[in-house]
């Protein structure tokens, strides 16, 4: 029997800390679902998710009672839809977004993703229709998310797609008005995006993998946040703890984390006869109090998040995150690195309302950890150049750096910097963020084509 | 060699228990299989399982320890196996569960957690106390393969959390051997 003293440390891990499976998310290739028109290729992809999810969330229950871990989320990604919809014009890709919806209601899952493209280097017609649907498919639909890669590191950036996209997301959020302009939460851009990644909006079941696939993603910041406070609570008043020191205890409650997720996953997994795909070491904030990154960036020294020494103590974490992890799981994959989504991170949140975190701070935060500028709501008045720059800096990032990085930026209509927007639930709130100089990009969004990939060699 | 008998020793912990009665079984050309040990606020109790020649009874056995020249006296039990076990084939039970119970202390703790097991067919296989700060915990390992329903358990087990006062969590042995052991099976 294992000593009661390490079995108490994991029942506190998970009655005070919250030791959860954040989200068990199916993948499902949908891509021979596709028929000759859209009305019966929509019902092969409503009976495909139906016949390998029908019992999926059933599962999931029955096992995190067994284990006695809840699984916060449950969740299903598609091979991105642009793929299996080529031909179809802007209507066919709404009525997809929309059987996706309703299939997604009929398993019980919270969101669906892959309503996606993959543009970094050039569009297709049918890549244009389905950009021209977003605003309405996003709008007309409740639990579809959709992303669109634009950028890797071994393409470059298409400026044309991106230029595209800030009119796109300032159409979707007007869409979606009367709701703060939500729909703008449910899109998100990106550079180098992974076909494996569990976690919403930019979840996708890439070309790369098999029929279906189950990914997790584990637990949130709240279990480091405790463990570092716990650490350093026994210290007072003994020799002080050095900052090594305290990248250990993440470590090491990393490695527990992900054993956790790994051990419920794979149950999943075979439960349901899917084979198991990746363990998604992401730190993913929620709203809730005591689940912060913003939280342990305190914990770890700086009295406002955003303070310089903010970057450095972000790139301790993320990278002990991943160092725990990896030893801890058969596969590692998807995105991997603490999140910091403005919205859905209360601390983060609070120091866009008290002026202690801007865009360009969080911009370079966004260099040392996953993913980017995530879920940052920005004036309704923004214009469309000056959106698609912001993020077209954010797909430099990630190219250049050869990571991924991705940019959901919710231009809030009829708000201005400083007032307040709330959507609720897991996407959380926030102070509206500045955008300095803005209406001053125009004219290099007005070049159009593509951002050579940049050299992969003389990496000084 | 075929006569089995299980052997239970009580003493006040000090150096050379262990080595004195395996000493006095090997004296008797005794073949031990099995054993288990435990020490309790200084006073040491195991127990072991070992095999003799026919013609040894549980009355050689019993004076071969009390030959024993050591200050303390050993409080010995004997029985002697009518079927013997076969040790190396045993099965271990394959989904075992950790109970763990933690609340302020006062007596008829254990009695009441432990009755709450018997009475839903839940056999304890491991159990292991502390009290720090009036604060009395408890870990149980349990072999739960008998019970009825786990929904009835952990329903029943939510309604006797409430009546008792004990924070009581129930879980997998799996969860704590994956996060406290190097190796992934």
């Amino acid at each position: 029997m294992l000593r009661s003293d390490q079995i108490l440390a994991t029942v506190e891990m998970i009655q005070k800390e919250n030791l959860d499976v954040r989200t068990v998310t199916m993948g499902i290739n949908i891509l021979d679902c596709r028929t000759g028109d859209v009305q019966s290729t929509c019902e092969r992809v409503e009976q495909r998710i139906l016949d390998l999810a029908g019992n999926f969330v059933p599962t999931c229950n029955a096992i995190s009672r067994k284990f006695g871990i809840p699984i916060v989320n449950k969740r299903i990604s598609v091979t991105p839809i642009a793929f299996v919809g080529a031909g179809f014009d802007r209507h066919g890709f709404v009525e997809l977004a929309k059987c996706l919806d309703r299939a997604a209601t009929a398993v019980g899952v919270d969101i669906l993703g892959g309503f996606s493209a993959q543009v970094e280097k050039g569009m297709t017609a049918t890549d244009r229709e389905y950009i021209a649907s977003i605003p309405e498919a996003l709008a007309r639909t409740e639990k579809v998310c959709a992303s669109i890669n634009i950028a890797t590191s071994q393409k470059g950036i298409n400026m044309d797609a991106l230029a595209m996209i800030g009119r796109t997301i300032k159409e979707l959020a007007e869409k979606t008005r009367d709701q703060g302009g939500f729909g703008a939460a449910k899109f998100v851009v990106f550079c180098n995006q992974p076909g494996d990644n569990p976690f919403m909006a930019g979840a996708i079941h890439g070309l790369e993998e098999a029929d279906a696939v189950l990914n997790v993603g584990v637990s949130g910041p709240g279990v480091i946040a405790r463990a570092l406070e716990r650490l350093i609570g026994h210290h007072q008043g003994r020799e002080p703890l050095r900052l090594d020191e305290l990248a250990e205890e993440i470590k090491q409650t990393t490695f527990r984390v992900t054993r956790c997720g790994e051990l419920i996953g794979r149950q999943v997994s075979k439960a349901l006869g899917i084979e198991f795909g990746v363990v998604d070491l992401s730190l993913a904030p929620t709203p809730t109090i005591g689940d912060s990154v913003g939280e342990i960036l305190k914990i770890l020294g700086v009295d406002a998040i955003g303070a310089p020494g903010s970057t450095a103590i972000l790139a301790l974490l993320n990278d002990a995150v991943k160092k725990g992890g990896i030893f801890a799981s058969k596969t590692v994959g998807g995105l991997s690195g603490a999140f910091i989504p403005v919205m859905e991170d209360a601390l983060l949140a609070e120091a866009v309302g008290e002026g202690a975190l801007c865009l360009e701070k969080l911009e370079s935060m966004t260099c040392v950890c996953s993913v980017g500028l995530d879920m940052v709501a920005i004036p309704g008045s923004v214009d469309a150049d000056t959106i698609s720059a912001i993020i077209a800096d954010e797909m430099a990032l990630g190219m250049v750096n050869h990571k991924t990085t991705a940019a959901r930026l919710i231009p809030v209509p009829g708000k201005e910097a400083g007032e307040y927007v709330s959507f609720g639930g897991l996407f959380g709130a926030s102070p509206i963020m500045e955008v300095r100089n803005a209406g001053k990009s125009s004219r290099f969004m007005a070049w159009g084509g593509r951002i050579p990939a940049p050299i992969h060699s003389f990496k000084n | 060699m075929n006569k089995q008998m299980i052997i239970s020793v009580m003493s006040k912990d000090r150096p050379g228990i262990i080595a004195e009665i395996t000493g006095a079984i090997y004296a008797l050309k005794g073949d031990l299989a099995d054993l288990n040990q435990s020490i309790l606020c200084g006073y040491l109790t195991m127990i072991l399982i070992a095999s003799f020649e026919e013609d040894i009874t549980r009355e050689d056995v019993l004076a071969e320890i009390s030959h024993i020249q050591s200050g303390e006296k050993f409080e010995v039990l004997i029985k002697e196996m009518d079927i013997p076990i076969e040790v190396a084939h045993i099965p271990k039970p394959t989904d075992t569960y950790i109970l763990s119970a933690q609340g302020r202390n006062r007596s008829g703790l254990v009695h009441s957690i432990s009755q709450f097991c018997y009475s839903h067919g839940i056999n304890i296989l491991d159990l292991a106390t502390t009290l720090t700060d009036d604060q009395y915990t408890m870990v149980l390992q349990l072999d739960m393969r008998d019970i009825a329903s786990f929904e009835t358990v952990l329903a029943d087990l939510d309604i006797f959390s409430r009546d008792s006062g004990l924070k009581l969590v129930i879980q997998h042995n799996d969860i704590f051997r994956v996060t406290h052991e190097i190796g992934l099976h």
